[in-house]
């Protein structure tokens, strides 16, 4: 539908405001760079069964409130799941939800 | 009675194949918590007719509406049947949503799966999946059935009467007026203003109540829409939502207007009686004027106490006085109703802490009157002859009464609610008290202080300021109001076990006991059954919804204002009030209304004017036969009159001919739930 | 007329439930009306509720509907995600200008699928409707009933990847969006701008919001709603289910030392609610409540309170002096408590999470720019208070909801019924009214 011509436009576009909204930028970037070794870390974690919040804090050597935030927003967009609780059951476990 | 009747089944252009649209609501966990809300989707998906079955989180949602419509325009669903919360909550929007997108609203089909399922089975969830699924199912069988209707069509008179002409009325009457309609206000009693005009005072504000009131009466009568008829009560009703006939029975007031030499009219009155006004606390002549500045102003004489002697018409101007008046009864046409009536107090019983065992033992109301400059005492804080020095005003009397503690009221139930007003009531009379004098003892004996509305707290604050001692109990232990020793320099007692210190049990010796008496419903039992209104369980008239129809009743066009639907304060009775003349105005500014169409409908081929049903019918007018004539033969029929059908059914049955149907509700469809109620369905195979 | 020109008959300032209610009242009575609301949905606070007080109905069921009513209703124009610059007087009437914001998405266009959301790499957490507690995406619809279904983007944090972009299949992204002014000529003006609540860091005896696990009574509203952040009650510092959990009563309320002497109204109500919606999602869990006086003063509400002590809810009248934590975030409530026995002790409790019941403020001034004054509480002054209470001294502006005082739901909608009223009475008396001719010059008073 688009065509190269309105793709060009539009990656310019993109290009200027980055260079507009510099600061702001940067400091996205950093937020999604520091995301996204954090939910790495977790989903390595998780490759090994489910966990429960504070076992991942532990696991990934995160505060626990962190990981149950990480937790909450994955589950939100379906990349993991709960999985029963632990023995205690004070605590909900999570597992990954595998790719299709 | 109106004649334009429009007709009320719809063009049906071609008897299409039906499309059904299955949509099962989770309710947020509220059904989805119990019920597999997918299972019964996907378990109806297969039924035939059913083009497409969903669930979903909020189906009254606009994402959900969306869904909805748009499966009507891109999948030509044209049935539409919903399992989701009660069918009172939200059958509009769903008809709304349904015209929007160009179906007929009544194509629509609701099953209450949280009443009628999750919320009685909510510890069997598998049985309550398989229930859904058997009404979900008949109700697809009834859709397929349906046809679409178009809802009774009627004129409507612009006018609405006002029932009660306290704060409440008078300020529905006013915005009523305002908004161009025309307004009958009754008043029972030959006054306007209610309670209000017996408060010495009101909170939060501190104003004078009278002349507060009298600002608002002023702006009434200056309103040439309103007609006002006090001394008057509702007697019958007929007619619907639109077209009310209403009687109404005057009652003769005796006097025609004011005249210069009233107080010698009720000088040699020879008869005295309590005033009803002050609570009891002073006497009137039969011939009497409720209050100064009343309105309307003039004197009225009290039936009940007046011998008919003579002597007041024997010296009042000629005419002016007449005991030989008659009551009259008369009709209006009104569009719609507002129940303004309002409340009583709470009447103690006999020795309930003290009441009427011991003279010094008033209530909150008698207090108000007591402190009034126009009261029985000129506003001086005196009882029995003497200055009050101590006085103990207990919370709650009559008010948030436990089961078991309490003792019922007639009809068996205890009056389990707050009252709301007399705790701030009270706190604001004590400031009074303590104006009056400086050096009373005062106590006020609670539960929990409810100073809840703005500027309330405030009355609190400075009570505490005050000196005013407080003392806390739990309703399990109710204060003990008991006499003192003869010597003693206070004649009463109240024994309390005190809360806020250590639990201690505590005597107070006080001149007076103020019993801050609760609210109770005025006795409307006529005017219930007259509109076919219900009350709920604290006896007061019950709204359809209290977030979505606060003001409505469940017979449309019948409204409540004020403290007849509960405890309130003058501010919340007025916004209510207000309220509710908003809906009186969407209702009938129009000058038209709408009913349901589920009336009776004859087959005029079926017919063979056996006239059972009008045997049968319990309504007036809504059945009858008319004749006919066709290539000379005459004949008789059933004709309705949708307008003034119910559509109970009642001649359903009696039809030897099966000629009678209620639309909406057919034998057919009804046959066709019936059988799909019993039949079996196979399940999902994704079942867990 | 442009589309940035809008003649109405009332605007309504807020889109929360009072002002749906007063625009539907006064659309269903024939009058135009336009709604302004500064969030990018409309629906207030209500929307982020649990379950609501007294018939626990599920917030959803009443506010989405009406939600829906407002979107729809012919009579009513929606402006969301836009802020009243002026207000002018003009004649009988005002002129107002408004400011739509930019959403950096075409509201035309957007069908609300959420394929820009699902491929935006970043999330945020600063959600307003989540309170922090969770994420959403740079690129977001608000929420899942959210009116309009309508995607926005928080520039603030967009790396200008373009994927966005290149996922919406109706084109409806555009980051060159720019402030839209909009002109509404209105002969009367609602103000239906609501509440906010005490900040969770207000009281510094309570933590001054640096303890995790000491949250505000809205927060538990989203913690126990359907579409919550976690779907479950988990406390905040490590997702731990609470065991036991304590309400601290007029935290923010009633307290000279916060200039706040007034009584909320809705936090009494609100937190014996959530006890009993606790005592379902959690059935093992204690529950507490310190209180100084319970306020259950509405129809069926001491009825509600007595059914929560039924089911075993601790009400505890006493002062809350003091919140700590323990070493595993645990919080501690230091109390000085009057037992059923009436005995006077100050004791330490400690619990799993503790609940603020925090008040109702303002939800700011309307004094600057609709010349409306407020009382000495910070809230719309109403002059004729008692007779009639959504009439404000300036002639032709009206209040109504919280915003004229803490209220609840059933209160707000009773008002909203109030200000249509009040309004359309107005409307009526001056301006040319279409009623006017049919009023009979005579009176026809008639006393018995
Ligand atoms: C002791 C006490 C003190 C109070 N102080 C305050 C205060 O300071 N501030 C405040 O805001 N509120 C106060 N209130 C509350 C206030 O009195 C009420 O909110 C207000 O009076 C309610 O008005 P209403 O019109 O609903 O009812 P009412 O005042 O009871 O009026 C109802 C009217 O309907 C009439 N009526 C009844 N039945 C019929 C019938 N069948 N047909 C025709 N007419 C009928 C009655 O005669 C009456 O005139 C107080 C209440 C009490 C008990
Ligand atoms: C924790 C908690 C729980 C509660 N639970 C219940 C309950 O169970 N039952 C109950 O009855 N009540 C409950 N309440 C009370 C309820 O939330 C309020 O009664 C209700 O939300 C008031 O509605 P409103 O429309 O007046 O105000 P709001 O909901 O605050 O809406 C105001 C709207 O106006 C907008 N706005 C503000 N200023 C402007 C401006 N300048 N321009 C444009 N838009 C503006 C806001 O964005 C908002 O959308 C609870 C309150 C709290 C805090
Ligand atoms: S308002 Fe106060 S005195 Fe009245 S019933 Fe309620 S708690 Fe009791
Ligand atoms: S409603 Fe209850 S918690 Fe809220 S301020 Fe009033 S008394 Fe305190």
């Amino acid at each position: 539908m688009t065509t190269n011509e309105e793709k060009k436009k539009r990656t310019e576009m993109l290009v200027e405001m980055r260079k507009e909204r510099r600061e702001t930028v940067q400091r996205a970037q950093e937020l999604l760079k520091a995301q996204q070794s954090a939910r790495k870390a977790l989903e390595r974690a998780l490759t090994g069964g489910p966990h429960s919040v504070p076992q991942l804090a532990q696991a990934v050597n995160m505060p626990a409130h962190e990981a149950l935030w990480h937790i909450a927003a994955m589950k939100k967009y379906g990349i993991v799941a709960e999985a029963g609780t632990d023995e205690s059951g004070d605590y909900y476990l999570y597992r990954l939800v595998k790719e299709a | 009675m109106p004649e334009e009747i429009v007709n009320t089944q719809a063009q049906n252009p071609k008897e299409d194949e039906p499309r059904i649209g299955v949509y099962v609501c989770n309710c947020g966990g509220n059904i989805g918590d119990v019920v597999k809300c997918e299972h019964v989707a996907r378990t109806l998906e297969r039924l035939p007719n059913v083009v497409v079955s969903r669930d979903n989180m909020f189906m009254c949602s606009d994402p959900g509406q969306k869904m909805i419509a748009d499966d009507i325009k891109e999948k030509g669903v044209n049935r539409v049947v919903i399992g989701a919360c009660s069918i009172f909550l939200h059958e509009q929007t769903f008809r709304r949503t349904l015209e929007r997108a160009g179906l007929n609203p009544y194509l629509y089909y609701h099953i209450g799966l949280r009443e009628q399922v999750s919320w009685v089975h909510h510890g069997t969830p598998k049985e309550a999946t398989e229930k859904s699924i058997r009404m979900m199912a008949a109700g697809i069988a009834k859709a397929r059935n349906m046809k679409p209707l178009e809802p009774v069509r009627l004129p409507a008179h612009r006018q609405a009467l006002v029932i009660g002409g306290g704060v409440a009325g008078l300020r529905s009457a006013l915005d009523l007026a305002r908004r161009g309609l025309k307004v009958t206000l009754v008043e029972k009693s030959h006054y306007l203003g209610g309670h209000m005009a017996q408060w010495e005072r009101v909170f939060p504000t501190n104003e004078e109540a009278r002349p507060l009131l009298k600002r608002l009466i002023d702006q009434v009568l200056a309103e040439p829409n309103i007609t006002i008829h006090t001394g008057a009560e509702v007697i019958g009703a007929k007619g619907y939502v639109g077209n009310y006939n209403v009687t109404i029975r005057q009652t003769p007031r005796g006097v025609r207007e004011t005249f210069p030499n009233e107080q010698e009219a009720i000088d040699v009155c020879p008869i005295k009686r309590r005033k009803r006004f002050d609570f009891g606390l002073s006497t009137s002549k039969a011939i009497y004027r409720t209050y100064t500045g009343c309105v309307p102003e003039s004197l009225v004489i009290d039936w009940e106490t007046c011998t008919k002697c003579g002597e007041c018409v024997k010296v009042a101007p000629e005419g002016m006085i007449n005991l030989d008046e008659e009551a009259q009864e008369f009709t209006v046409d009104v569009g719609a109703v507002v129940l303004a009536t309002g409340f009583q107090p709470y009447e103690p019983f006999y020795g309930e802490m003290g009441w009427k065992e011991f003279p010094e033992v008033i209530t909150l109301p008698q207090l108000h009157r007591l402190l009034d400059d126009e009261g029985p005492t000129q506003g001086k804080f005196w009882w029995n002859g003497h200055p009050v020095k101590n006085v103990a005003i207990i919370h709650c009397v009559g008010s948030r009464q436990v089961e078991g503690v309490h003792r019922a009221q007639p009809d068996g139930n205890v009056n389990n609610y707050c009252s709301r007003v007399c705790c701030t009531a009270s706190l604001s009379m004590a400031s009074l008290i303590r104006q009056k004098a400086p050096d009373a003892k005062i106590y006020e004996v609670f539960e929990d202080i409810r100073a809840y509305g703005r500027g309330h707290e405030d009355y609190y604050t400075r009570a505490s300021k005050n000196n005013v001692t407080f003392l806390r109990y739990f309703a399990e232990e109710i204060p003990e109001v008991r006499r003192a020793d003869e010597k003693a320099e206070h004649p009463l007692l109240v024994k309390v076990r005190d809360h806020l210190t250590w639990g201690e049990e505590i005597e107070i010796p006080v001149d007076l006991v103020v019993l801050s008496v609760g609210m109770m419903p005025n006795p409307v039992q006529d005017l219930m059954e007259i509109f076919k209104v219900t009350p709920g369980s604290d006896r007061f008239l019950l709204e359809v919804h209290p977030k979505l129809r606060p003001v409505e009743t469940a017979v449309n066009g019948v409204v409540l204002a004020g403290t007849a639907q509960g405890p309130m304060n003058i501010q919340e009775s007025c916004a209510a009030a207000s309220a509710a003349a908003s809906k009186v105005s969407a209702l009938i500014e129009q000058a038209k209304v709408e009913l349901e169409p589920y009336v009776a409908r004859v087959d005029p081929d079926k017919c063979q004017g056996s006239g059972e049903c009008v045997k049968v019918c319990p309504q007036e007018e809504a059945i009858e036969l008319k004749t006919f004539s066709e290539n000379g033969n005459t004949f008789q029929r059933a004709v309705v009159t949708p307008a003034n059908c119910n559509g109970c059914g009642v001649c359903v049955s009696a039809c030897p001919n099966r000629a009678i149907d209620v639309q909406g509700w057919r034998l057919d469809e009804y046959e066709a739930m019936v059988s799909a109620i019993a039949a079996d369905i196979p399940a999902w195979e994704g079942a867990a | 007329m442009s589309t940035n020109q809008i003649k109405v008959d009332a605007l309504v300032v807020g889109g929360g439930i009072s002002g749906m209610q007063t625009a539907l009242d006064l659309g269903d009575q024939g009058y135009k009306v336009a709604v302004v609301e500064r969030k990018s949905s409309i629906g207030g606070k209500m929307i982020d509720l649990s379950k609501v007080f007294p018939t626990l109905d599920c917030c959803s069921c009443i506010t989405t509907p009406k939600m829906s009513a407002t979107a729809h209703h012919d009579n009513i124009t929606l402006l969301t995600y836009s802020e009243i610059e002026s207000i002018n007087r003009d004649g009988n009437g005002f002129k107002v200008q408004a400011t739509k914001k930019p959403r950096y998405v075409r509201e035309d266009d957007c069908t609300g699928c959420r394929s820009c959301e699902l491929v935006c790499p970043l999330e945020v957490s600063e959600d307003e409707h989540e309170f922090g507690r969770t994420s959403h995406r740079v690129v977001y619809v608000p929420f899942s009933t959210a009116v309009p279904q309508k995607a926005l983007v928080d520039l603030d944090h967009c790396l200008f990847c373009g994927k966005c972009i290149q996922a919406c299949p109706s084109d409806a992204i555009d980051f060159t969006q720019q402030p839209e002014p909009v002109e509404i000529e209105t002969r009367s003006i609602v103000l239906a701008t609501g509440f906010e609540t005490t900040p969770i860091n207000a009281k510094k005896e309570y933590g001054a919001g640096k303890l995790r696990n000491v949250i505000s009574g809205m927060m538990m509203e989203r913690l126990l709603a359907p579409t919550g952040p976690y779907g479950r009650v988990l406390r905040p510092s490590d997702g731990k289910m609470p065991a036991s959990i304590a309400y601290v009563q007029c935290a923010g309320s009633r307290d000279q030392t916060l200039g706040v002497p007034y009584c909320s109204r809705v936090c009494c109500m609100y937190a014996i609610k959530q006890a009993m919606l606790l005592s379902g999602a959690l059935p093992l869990a204690e529950i507490t409540i310190y209180y100084m006086d319970i306020r259950t003063f509405g129809k069926g509400y001491e009825q509600f309170y007595q059914n929560a002590k039924a089911m075993g809810v601790e009400f505890l009248k006493g002062k809350v002096a003091r919140i700590t934590e323990d070493e595993n975030q645990n919080p501690i409530v230091r109390v000085e408590l009057i037992d059923e026995f009436g005995k006077t002790r100050v004791t330490e409790r400690q619990h799993d999470l503790v609940v603020l019941s925090v008040g109702l403020l303002p939800g700011g001034n309307p004094q600057p720019k609709f010349g409306v004054p407020v009382g000495e509480d910070g809230f719309v002054q109403v002059p004729d208070y008692n007779v009639f209470p959504a009439v404000t001294s300036q002639p032709g502006i009206f209040v109504t909801g919280a915003a004229a005082g803490p209220m609840d739901i059933v209160d707000s909608i009773m008002m909203a019924g109030a200000a249509a009223s009040s309004a359309a009475s107005y409307l009526e008396a001056g301006n040319g009214s279409r009623k006017e001719a049919q009023r009979q010059p005579e009176r026809s008073v008639e006393y018995a």
